[in-house]
């Protein structure tokens, strides 16, 4: 990749900006959970330094373009029905708007979920 | 850089959230209007000199129209470096090839640089900039 110093805070603030206004009119919000936010907000930072893109932080790259790119954060319209029914994204970055404590949402895989 | 103030663009010119590109003593400047709050910045991307007047402007964020490098325009901070771009699954003629590897080679020493801001102030409806 090209160059460029990134300053991780600013970067973080720009991305909270951006993906705030893709998560809330699909019903989602950032985690209560301000250092596990922070803490996945910085890996994103991390992984677009090195790849250009702010990947999701716990899902691997399998140098496919097409499925890649169904886990650019946020990630969240092609995985709708999975985190509708858990009311999270993967990595809990996101959460329902309802939601409070994310700690007591339920971890399913994809095919115990109804509809996948 | 300059005492005085010079005379850039009438205010009313640009809609909030919008921007538009000035040329003052040879500089080109991007003036922007961030929720009636008023920012100049160097036209010039910091990756590679694309007009940023033609990106994007959100909140304080201005994405370039090039390869979407980003910046805060408050500060001129560089916030991203360009993002990759792909030509598909198509295998494109040999000679397109070679001169894509070759641009590739060289932008990948190609750094992104934070943009130069200026100081604006708004005076009798128009923006001024110190340069």
């Amino acid at each position: 990749m090209s160059q460029c110093k990134v300053n991780i805070e600013s970067r973080k603030k720009s991305l909270h900006y951006f993906f705030e206004k893709v998560v809330e009119p699909l019903g989602f919000k950032f985690t209560p959970d301000v250092e596990m936010m922070n803490f996945l907000l910085e890996q994103e930072v991390i992984l677009e330094g090195r790849h250009g893109i702010p990947f999701c932080p716990c899902q691997p790259l399998r140098n496919d373009r097409v499925r890649d790119m169904q886990i650019v954060c946020p990630c969240i319209p092609f995985h709708r029905k999975h985190f509708d029914e858990i009311k999270r994204c993967w990595c809990g970055l996101f959460v329902h708007k309802d939601v409070i404590d994310p700690d007591k949402l339920p971890q399913l895989p994809p095919k115990e979920v109804k509809n996948e | 850089m300059s005492e005085k103030f010079s005379k850039a663009i009438s205010a009313d010119e640009i809609a909030p959230g919008g921007m538009k590109a000035v040329e003052l003593d040879g500089n080109e400047i991007v003036v922007c209007n961030c929720g009636g709050k008023y920012y100049a910045v160097q036209r010039r991307c910091g990756h590679m000199n694309a007009p940023l007047d033609m990106g994007t402007l959100d909140g304080i964020y201005l994405t370039c129209p090039m390869h979407c490098a980003q910046f805060d325009i408050t500060n001129g901070e560089a916030l991203s470096g360009p993002v990759p771009s792909d030509i598909g699954q198509e295998i494109p003629p040999p000679f397109l090839g070679q001169y894509l590897q070759n641009i590739g080679m060289l932008m990948k020493h190609v750094h992104t640089e934070s943009i130069r801001t200026y100081e604006t102030k708004l005076e009798a409806g128009w923006v001024r900039v110190r340069l």
